[in-house]
């Protein structure tokens, strides 16, 4: 059930946090790191604001953030020259852990994120924003610095849609409101106390994240809240308000391509959890209709949804993050070896 | 040369020692940017610079009578105060999004260089001081002022000037554009809107009937070019404004036309306001018409001489740091603390664009810190005495 003890105790704003210098001191006093990661492609327009004001804000004035990194999907225009002007990390996606295979969209370069950078803390922020302000990072690193068992935090919104250079008040969360919330409706009630599940931005633990499986692309979201609800409960999230958030919207299509893929995630959620069962797997294939020259035209467009496996599962990962574990795991091993 | 070398290499090694501070000062810039300030709508900028001021510790940081941000930085000695302000309003409509891209090399967006970009170095002054580990005699005083383009006819300063309670010594104007720019002196100037407005109704005039008021007006635009403006003293009359009509097929019952007179004489612009003003009477008669000029802008001339110590230990300043001076004269805030016998100059940043519709405004980032440098080595040559007198 929908606790609405839940929204009054887990939900925020992120002027509870504009004190920078109380947050740097749980920071270091919880002994902390904190890493922001920014997935992009082709974010010329905006990666360059993100990362002087998070740099200046976040970095150079309150050491908030130990680490600002990109992580890259094959950008054609400028954004990793200006993301590394700006001294951000800039890593290629599919240059690393090229050996478990390479695919492209935001829930990849989310999980790559987890190998490639060093917190305890990992923020992810998107990077069309363009009123992007130090809130958008430390608004959710807040309920994580204040209380130790809140383990991801998610934001929302009053979101206004950037459209023909003027502003208007309020628009977006289409999907969320005609498929998501429905859907957790029907299926895990509890979760429709998140206000925005799809909204772009959220931090959460590496203790959490690197259990739960990341889809590559559009579903990432969607599967991370029911993941780590299935494993830790309520009690684990947390919601900020970060006010306005000015962005590009989306027409249409993109939305019902997006929306596509959010449901195969979701589908595959409810089977593993045991709420419906279906024979085989879901359709891969999307099917949308135009009208151009007087004719309705069929465009069609494959949305697979690969999920990557929980990054604790990568021996790689292991031997970064824990090596004492790969250690004592070869060692275990080397007496039966010898015995043979 | 009037700049010491004890001065001098300090001031040289400034753009090296501000590195550091590069991203703040653009993270200034581009928030201050993307908060619209149109005159008389700037409190939003003004908030920003006071937390600003507030987080580097000037307690008293606060607006004044009027709603100019003001924060002091009280010196070792106290022995002289020293004005720094940029204005902090702009020309952008509100209602156009005010969105800032930041490039590689160059910052852009609307009102980018005028004039979010002093302003952000008005706010991270503090900031600036405290990363150089410089501590000043005099006392410093730090303004974001509003009300200053346009209408607002530089209200906000002069009302800060007027109700400040102590002596102001020595005052640098901040603005955007463009690095190098070194103004001292202030020239005569007039901004006006002339308003033709076609009577509608009554009995029609007996010399002519009325015509669109965009004819009108164009009768007393080939009037206005007929008036005399000497090269010496220099004197010029700029049209710059003009709007009328809504619709192709509808002529406009009133047209209005901005102009600006510069002269480096008092004279010369307020005769040219006379003869205006009587074009218009006289065309309102013949035109059937109400024709009337609305001046809303005025500085008086006056300045600091070429030789006073002020402009050159600042021509030292900027060649120390490779800026090449031009002294071209461009409107600032500075005219009304020339016309308080205050010795004042104004300097740019960076280069940039701005005011060029439909390209957008810009400024270079590479610059900025020999720009900001700038303002601080001219600091520390009148806290060291050596801009007094001439």
């Amino acid at each position: 059930m929908v606790s609405e003890d839940w929204l009054q105790r887990r939900t925020y704003h992120h002027t509870n946090f504009w004190d920078i210098r109380w947050l740097l001191q749980q920071k270091e006093r919880q002994g902390l790191r904190i890493s922001l990661c920014l997935p992009t492609y082709n974010e010329e327009k905006t990666i360059g604001q993100e990362i002087v004001i998070f740099k200046a804000e976040l970095m150079d004035r309150f050491p908030l953030l130990d680490e600002i990194a990109v992580i890259d999907s094959g950008s054609t225009d400028k954004t990793c020259q200006i993301a590394a002007e700006f001294g951000a990390d800039v890593y290629i996606a599919s240059e690393h852990l090229a050996e478990y295979g390479v695919y492209r969209g935001k829930g990849e370069n989310l999980w790559k994120a987890l190998y490639l950078l060093q917190g305890d803390i990992l923020v992810y922020v998107d990077t069309d924003i363009a009123n992007i302000h130090p809130r958008f990072v430390y608004g959710l690193v807040g309920p994580l610095l204040a209380n130790p068992e809140v383990h991801y935090v998610k934001a929302f919104y009053d979101r206004p849609i950037a459209h023909s250079g003027q502003l208007r008040p309020t628009g977006g969360g289409r999907v969320t409101e005609i498929l998501i919330r429905p859907l957790f409706s029907l299926f895990y009630p509890e979760l429709t106390a998140i206000l925005q599940p799809l909204s772009g931005e959220y931090a959460g633990r590496r203790s959490i994240l690197e259990q739960i499986p990341y889809p590559v692309g559009y579903g990432v979201e969607t599967a991370m809240l029911i993941d780590i609800y299935q494993r830790l409960g309520m009690e684990a999230f947390a919601q900020t308000d970060l006010d306005r958030r000015v962005h590009r919207n989306q027409d249409t299509v993109a939305l019902g391509r997006m929306a596509f893929g959010v449901a195969r995630v979701f589908f595959s959620r409810l089977r593993r959890d045991g709420k419906i069962q279906y024979d085989g797997e879901l359709p891969t294939l999307m099917r949308q209709f135009e009208f151009a020259d007087g004719n309705y035209r069929l465009r069609e467009c494959t949305i697979e949804e690969i999920e990557r496996p929980p990054m604790i599962e990568l021996e790689a990962y292991r031997r970064k993050f824990y090596p004492e574990t790969v250690a004592s795991a070869s060692e275990a091993q080397a007496p039966a070896a010898d015995t043979a | 040369m009037t700049l010491t070398v004890e001065l001098r290499r300090p001031v040289e090694e400034l753009p090296e020692a501000l590195k550091p501070l590069r991203e703040r000062i653009l993270s200034n810039l581009t928030m201050l940017a993307r908060l619209p300030a149109p005159t008389g709508k700037e409190q939003d900028r003004v908030q920003f610079l006071l937390d600003r001021f507030l987080e580097a510790g000037l307690t008293d940081a606060t607006t004044d009578e009027i709603g100019n941000a003001v924060g002091r930085i009280r010196g070792r000695r106290g022995n002289r105060t020293i004005l720094a302000a940029a204005h902090l309003d702009d020309i952008v409509r509100p209602t156009q999004e005010h969105e800032v891209v930041v490039r590689a090399d160059r910052v852009i967006g609307p009102g980018v260089s005028d004039n979010a970009m002093g302003a952000a170095v008005i706010a991270m002054l503090p900031a600036i001081l405290e990363h150089l580990n410089i501590e000043l005699n005099s006392n410093l005083v730090l303004v974001g002022s509003i009300l200053s383009l346009g209408r607002g006819n530089h209200r906000g300063i002069r009302a800060f000037l007027d109700q400040y309670p102590d002596d102001i010594h020595f005052g640098v104007c901040v603005e955007g554009i463009e690095l190098g720019r070194l103004d001292f002196f202030s020239i005569a100037m007039a901004r006006a809107d002339l308003v033709c407005q076609v009577r509608n109704g009554g009995n029609p005039s007996r010399g002519y009937r009325a015509e669109s008021a965009l004819v009108v007006l164009n009768q007393i635009i080939n009037r206005i070019l007929g008036i005399p403006t000497p090269v010496r003293p220099y004197t010029v009359i700029r049209m710059g404004k003009l709007r009328a009509g809504v619709s192709y097929d509808t002529e406009p019952t009133r047209a209005l036309l901005g102009l600006e007179i510069v002269s480096h004489d008092d004279e010369q612009v307020d005769r040219i306001i006379r003869e205006i003003e009587a074009i218009c009477f006289e065309t309102s008669a013949r035109h059937a018409a109400e024709a009337k000029l609305d001046v809303f802008f005025r500085t008086r001339a006056g300045g600091i001489p070429f030789g006073h110590r002020l402009v050159s230990s600042t021509i030292d300043v900027m060649r120390s740091l490779g800026i090449e001076p031009d002294q071209r004269h461009t409107p600032s805030e500075v005219s009304e603390m020339i016309a308080r016998d205050i010795p004042a100059i104004t300097l740019g940043i960076t280069h940039g664009r701005k005011h060029e519709r439909p390209k957008p405004d810009y400024v270079l980032i590479e610059p900025i810190l020999r720009g900001v440098a700038q303002v601080v080595g001219v600091l520390l040559a009148i806290d060291a005495g050596a801009c007094d007198g001439i």
